[in-house]
């Protein structure tokens, strides 16, 4: 080759610290778009009000729920917890859903939003790889929803503060909802490369998010009613359970309360573990599963306490099926109520992330280039 | 290894070729049903300012978006200095400097912000980025600008910019796709002016557009695409001596018709706003040996004067050939 002309090599560093260096170029470009567009901080602004309201609200409604207790004379359960931990679970429930809402408004235009601008291609010429574009974009959207998850912070420390709650709860909390908010992002982007315009990705994104909220409970719903089967169980019979006796003065023992005996019968049963990795999907499961709580050795007549918990167990309950939950399952007497302890949320995150993972592969193919097929009407700069 | 710059037989072996050009051999593209590259042939030398010509829809950025290695060929090559963009992806685009039509710029970063994550997407070393963009900032008279958010700019300072972009780097081969689209007649010059400096700093350079006066000015060659097909190649000089076509006005027009019958000249009556008698001269000493007898015959020329450029003849007459 005579060709003297390009003299400016790049420095030879590890061949990964050059593709992250691409990276981390990629970001500081769209975070400093970001940042200088008013209506994110708009957004912003928003979102830190509404929180701030809904905080307010609950602990307000909460108060006058027990002023009123306390002026009928005192009924009502006593007192054991604050309102930390119902202040905690609505402000998370929340938080949760404005960013379910706001994630596709962040990532879903990402790339093809660029490719309308003519700037997408600006970056394909360059030396960065399809992959570095991608990932880039990915982590500016992400980062930029997470700031929406900084602005809730507050309010969720307010939860662990009124008592209840620990540390810890806020902790996980904060994880799972980011990676909740980074799986929606990936979401976002990969449809995003691959849609011709931005306010379809955006509709799709936003599909996507409503098909993992509430097509989960749907297809759960409709996929248990497939699930009809059989279970070999026997006779569970109740220790000291009378309908006619007064209740005993006896603490809720953990342990099953019944006895099994007889011969294994076919009795008919429904296999929600079947089903149950769609529920997984969900997530409000995955981000309620993922919170500990304690595994309480009394408890109100098997009702649990709180939100989260109620979701964990039940999620947990349909994954374990009848083999783990129905009276006396092949003979063996079950443990009662929130002792589900096998975790669903690895396989519902896990489900998410194959699904975020495909779609960003499918995004990264159609970024390359030279390339070689293009979507119809797709123009490339 | 010494390379034939002179440029005399370009179309004759593409293969041969590797004097820091860009050359495509028979490159063809679809999109669907649509052929909208067809066994196209291309090359631009180094050093030399190559247009490509050809009416809207004819392929042009199509074969550019090819050669600045952003879409591959169905079939055909195309090299850079030598190289297969499919190959050797980092060289090719490092060598490759590309100005899309579309403007595409970031409105919310300054133009000092652009240029140096445009270094850095090049992979530049660090330490010269600042000083590099300063350079190319001064380059374009953007130095006033450079720390305004792109938004601001005018569509002449954004198409400065955008040039800007796609020289940072330093390529060997610049690919401008209607760098002149939107651009005042100030503009137009200084683009032209830029254009030759960098063509004699040794850069091959592409500029396609369909705005012919001014080509003629600046380009070394051209080559005319139409219908997706290469339809001819052919230097400045060789259009210039085919001929081109001159209007003359007259304070009377049937003297000066009749003084040109008797001539033994063919020409055609122009219907413009004022009547003008068009007719093909070879070459410039054909133009004013006519002027003199015109004038010596007494007709009273009000004007005389090329009435297209060059290459806009061509085109002309490949349009004509087309219906």
């Amino acid at each position: 080759m005579s060709q003297p002309t390009v003299t400016m090599q790049p420095p030879v560093h590890g061949r990964a610290a050059g593709y992250f260096a691409g990276i981390r170029d990629v970001v500081v470009l769209e975070l400093k778009q970001r940042l200088r567009s008013r209506g994110w901080y708009i957004m912003l602004a928003i979102w830190f009000i509404l929180t701030g309201l809904v905080t307010w609200l609950t602990w307000a409604s909460w108060s006058a729920q027990r002023e009123a207790q306390r002026a009928y004379g005192g009924f009502g359960p006593a007192e054991t917890a604050g309102p930390g931990s119902m202040i905690f679970e609505v402000v998370l429930a929340f938080v949760l859903l404005f960013a379910l809402l706001v994630a596709p408004a962040l990532s879903a235009n990402a790339v093809n939003g660029d490719r309308a601008g003519g700037t997408l291609a600006i970056l394909q010429v360059t030396l960065l790889r399809p992959g570095q574009i991608l990932w880039g974009k990915f982590l500016a959207a992400w980062f930029a929803a997470l700031a929406f998850l900084v602005a809730s912070t507050p309010f969720l420390v307010i939860g662990v503060a009124l008592g209840g709650m620990t540390p810890g709860h806020v902790v996980v909390a904060l994880l799972m909802l980011a990676v909740e908010v980074g799986v929606v992002c990936a979401i976002g982007v990969g449809i995003s490369a691959l849609a011709n315009r931005p306010l379809f990705s955006i509709v799709v994104t936003y599909l996507a998010v409503a098909g993992l909220v509430f097509g989960s409970l749907i297809s759960f719903g409709l996929g248990t009613g497939l699930s009809q089967g059989t279970i070999m169980a026997n006779q569970s019979q109740y220790r000291g359970y009378s309908p006619y006796e007064p209740l005993q003065e006896q603490p809720m023992p953990m342990e099953p309360e019944y006895t099994c005996s007889g011969p294994l019968v076919a009795q008919p049963a429904v296999h929600t573990e079947r089903v149950a990795w769609m529920l997984a999907m969900n997530p409000y499961v995955v981000v309620a599963d993922a919170i500990p709580y304690p595994v309480r050795a009394t408890t109100n007549f098997g009702s649990p306490q709180g939100a989260i918990e109620s979701i964990s167990q039940a999620a947990r309950y349909a994954m374990a099926g009848p083999e783990g939950t129905h009276p006396c399952a092949n003979g063996e007497a079950k443990p009662r109520y929130l002792a589900q302890e096998t975790p669903l949320w690895p396989l519902g995150l896990g489900l998410q992330l194959l699904l975020a993972g495909l779609l960003l592969w499918l995004g990264w193919r159609s970024l390359r280039t030279p390339a070689h097929r293009l979507a119809r009407g797709t123009r490339i700069a | 290894m010494t390379a034939n710059q002179d440029g005399t037989d370009v179309t004759a072996e593409p293969e041969q070729h590797d004097d820091g050009g860009i050359t495509a051999t028979a490159v063809s593209r679809s999109f669907g049903q649509v052929h909208a590259v067809e066994l196209m042939d291309f090359h631009a030398p180094a050093g030399k300012v190559t247009a490509l010509i050809g009416p809207n829809g004819a392929g042009k950025t199509t074969l550019l978006l090819m050669l600045a290695s952003l879409l591959a060929p169905v079939s055909g090559t195309i090299t850079v200095g030598g190289l297969d963009p499919q190959h050797h992806r980092a060289q090719v685009r490092s060598r490759i400097g590309w100005m899309p039509d579309t403007l595409g710029v970031w409105e919310s970063l300054t133009a000092r912000e652009i240029l140096t994550q445009m270094a850095r997407f090049y992979q530049l070393p660090k330490d010269g980025i600042a000083q590099r963009v300063t350079e190319m900032l001064d380059r374009v008279r953007l130095t006033d600008l450079a720390d305004q958010p792109a938004r601001v700019l005018s569509r002449g300072q954004q198409q400065r910019l955008s040039l800007a972009r796609a020289l940072i780097h330093d390529p060997s081969v610049l690919l401008l796709d209607e760098p002149a689209s939107g651009l005042d007649p100030g503009s137009r010059v200084e683009l032209r002016v830029m254009l030759r400096q960098l063509a004699v700093e040794g850069k091959a350079v592409v500029v396609s557009s369909h705005v012919l006066s001014e080509l003629d000015e600046i380009a070394d060659a051209a080559v005319f695409v139409n219908r997706g097909r290469t339809v001819r190649h052919q230097t400045t000089d060789e259009a210039a001596a085919a001929g081109r076509r001159y209007a003359i006005t007259a304070a009377d027009t049937k003297a000066l018709a009749a003084k040109l019958t008797e001539l033994g000249l063919t020409f055609r009556i122009e219907d413009g706003r004022r009547p003008a008698i068009s007719l093909l001269l070879l070459n410039d000493d054909d133009a004013a040996r006519l002027l003199r007898d015109l004038v010596l015959a007494g007709v009273v020329v009000t004007s005389f004067a090329p009435a297209s450029g060059a290459l806009e003849e061509t085109y002309m007459n490949l349009e004509g050939e087309r219906r």
